[in-house]
């Protein structure tokens, strides 16, 4: 074209376009020096992960085996590193907590999202957070003071149980006063401006729209309660035994691992060290798989979720 | 009728609260302070309440002291530097992601972080023990014991080759605070308004200076925040302390030595307090100053957080 860039520019074209002094230059060096320094930061996060993640697979690989895990025998065979018994104590535990924890997390939840003034709402919402930012051990300390001494339970399954739910509770809570406030304000209006009663509107309507992300607080609070150990270790005492009733000993899967760091080898013909990569292994397996599914289901509801819990 | 639906809805929603005051409850009436403020007996009729005697340095039960001087110090030791490590990690971190990295990267790379805050302590714990521990006492402390015994401090006592202590205690605690404050970062500068950011740009001014003299500024209180609540998950941590921290009852005499944090001195000392009841009452009175501590600590960074991200950060 003929009106392109003129050739006989009076000053040199560098001297326009690109200023080059030594202040200039360092700023876009910096800038791009730090750009590539930066990142190698996430290495400190990285490293770790995928070392331990090796170390707990390496160090369980050779002892896991459908035996072991089924085997519920304490100290089984030669090789036996059963970890069937701390499965099934698991279990009892986390059922009994998730069921205490859901039944006292649920109607708080709803009770706060639905029925609550805005500023009440706000107290509420602030002593759930205290309740998340208490300690494990100082919950701990209440479980062995109130349910093993007080109540006379002793180091129990009931007292291990009930403890570990305050740990589970302000999770549910939070997740299902999130999902019902999140609800859009035009689906409550029109149920409830069609003359249904409130309970009528959050049994029909309300909590078919929440209840995916009730469910997703609900595994939240199951990967916090897993992970759990010093509130297991205070509250109950492992048994030999697969637990037959409320006040007798049960086995933890993070109580086998904080055991098998405190003696290594006890007990005839087991490892206790073995059984600790075991539980470490399925402890972190079950973890991760229920924070992936949480993750996956809160990046949905993200956008709706912004601005509570301040 | 009115009166009972304005009523009904408290009471569900009074449990957390409820759960709370029962925890301070139950650990008030069994530490010496009931001694001092009920008229009612306590739960393990402590022979005698502490007064400021507790807030001393020394803790020999054999002798009835029960000082918990110590421990604060250890709680404060262990927990501040990793703080500030995790902090200043976390913020690099989350600078790289918001500013440098293309997007393909950053979805691959963001879920390593999250992924750390989902590991239990007690995993952290063993693989610290068994894996990191051992580095520290071959390589790490001896490097710094050659090179910096002139710093008061860093000399004296050399290092044992166990490798447990106060820098490997500092160091799990960085790696498990990094996602608390990482993401709360991360999530505050994010929240920039993209008008502000491009404006930036187009004046002239690189990435890096959008960065320091815009995001930064404009997400004071997400990494007040962080702080806070990385600060609260770090004083607060127990188990993988534990096994790492070599626990004694003294104050560390260098830094390469062992020490202990309130926590962990309350879980590893319940059971040699069975039966004895000044010192049951001496360790519930600890979980209340412990408690008091990371109670006002997490109030506050949550009162600070941005936005809303905090919920989805597991353990927090």
């Amino acid at each position: 074209m003929a009106t392109s860039t003129p050739t006989g520019s009076v000053l040199p074209r560098d001297e326009v376009l690109f200023d080059r002094s030594l202040r200039t230059r360092w700023r876009l060096g910096f800038d791009r020096w730090i750009g590539w320094l930066l990142p190698l930061l996430f290495l400190v996060a990285i490293v770790p992960i995928v070392d331990l993640v090796y170390f707990v697979v390496r160090a369980a690989y050779p002892v896991l085996s459908w035996g072991n895990l089924t085997n519920t025998q304490p100290y089984a065979n030669q090789n036996g590193n059963a970890v069937g018994l701390a499965l099934i104590g698991t279990f009892d535990l986390m059922a009994i907590a998730t069921a205490v924890a859901v039944l006292l997390g649920l109607f708080g939840g709803i009770a706060t999202a639905e029925f609550l003034s805005e500023r009440s709402a706000g107290w509420v919402r602030t002593s759930v957070n205290m309740l998340a930012g208490t300690p494990s051990v100082v919950v701990g300390y209440f479980g062995y003071f109130a349910f093993v001494l007080y109540f006379g339970w002793g180091l129990s399954l009931i007292a291990g149980a009930l403890t570990l739910s305050f740990f589970m509770v302000p999770y549910i809570f939070r997740t299902v006063d999130l999902a019902y406030t999140s609800i859009p304000r035009p689906i409550r209006e029109a149920a409830l401006g069609s003359g249904a009663r409130p309970y009528q509107y959050i049994l029909k309507v309300g909590t078919p729209i929440a209840f995916p992300q009730v469910l997703t607080g609900v595994f939240l609070a199951m990967a916090i309660g897993l992970g759990e150990t010093a509130p297991i270790v205070l509250t109950t005492l492992p048994s030999l035994l697969v637990p037959s009733s409320l006040n007798s000993g049960v086995t933890f899967l993070t109580y086998l691992i904080y055991d098998g760091f405190n003696h290594p080898s006890t007990g005839p013909g087991s490892n206790e060290l073995a059984k600790a990569f075991e539980a470490a292994f399925l402890v972190m397996m079950i973890v991760i798989a229920l924070n992936v599914v949480v993750r996956v289901f809160a990046a949905r509801y993200k956008k709706r979720l912004e601005g509570l819990y301040q | 009728m009115q009166v009972l639906g304005r009523i009904v809805p408290w009471i569900p929603a009074l449990i957390p609260a409820a759960l709370v005051a029962a925890v301070i409850w139950e650990l008030l009436l069994s530490s010496g302070l009931s001694l001092r403020f009920y008229p009612w007996p306590p739960v393990f009729h402590p022979p005698q309440s502490f007064g400021w005697e507790f807030f001393g340095s020394r803790w020999n039960p054999a002798q009835n002291q029960w000082g918990i001087m110590v421990f604060i110090v250890g709680s404060f030791l262990t927990a501040v530097p990793a703080l500030f490590l995790s902090l200043f990690i976390g913020l690099g971190i989350a600078i790289a992601s918001t500013a440098y990295l293309p997007k393909v990267m950053t979805q691959f790379l963001d879920p390593f972080v999250d992924l750390l805050a989902g590991i239990p302590s007690v995993v952290y714990g063993i693989w610290a023990f068994i894996v990191v521990a051992p580095y520290f006492g071959h390589v790490v402390n001896p490097w710094v014991y050659d090179h910096f015994s002139v710093i008061p401090g860093f000399g004296g006592t050399p290092p044992s080759e166990l490798g447990t202590g106060l820098p490997i205690g500092i160091f799990v605690l960085t790696i498990m605070a990094l996602p608390i404050t990482t993401l709360l970062i991360r999530d505050a500068l994010q929240s920039l308004p993209k008008d502000l950011w491009e404006s930036g740009l187009a004046l002239g001014a690189t990435r890096w200076e959008v960065m320091r003299r815009v995001a930064i500024p404009h997400s004071t209180r997400g990494i007040l925040s962080a702080a806070l609540l990385g600060f609260g998950r770090a004083f607060s941590e127990t188990v993988a302390l534990a096994m790492v921290l070599n626990i004694q009852s003294g104050y560390p005499v260098n830094f390469y030595h062992g020490t202990a944090t309130l926590a962990t001195w309350m879980f590893t000392n319940l059971d040699s307090a069975y039966g004895n009841s000044s010192w049951l009452a001496a360790l519930s009175e600890m979980a209340l100053v412990l408690l008091a501590i990371s109670l006002t600590v997490n109030l506050l960074g949550r009162r600070l957080v941005s936005s809303f991200i905090a919920y989805e950060i597991a353990g927090l």
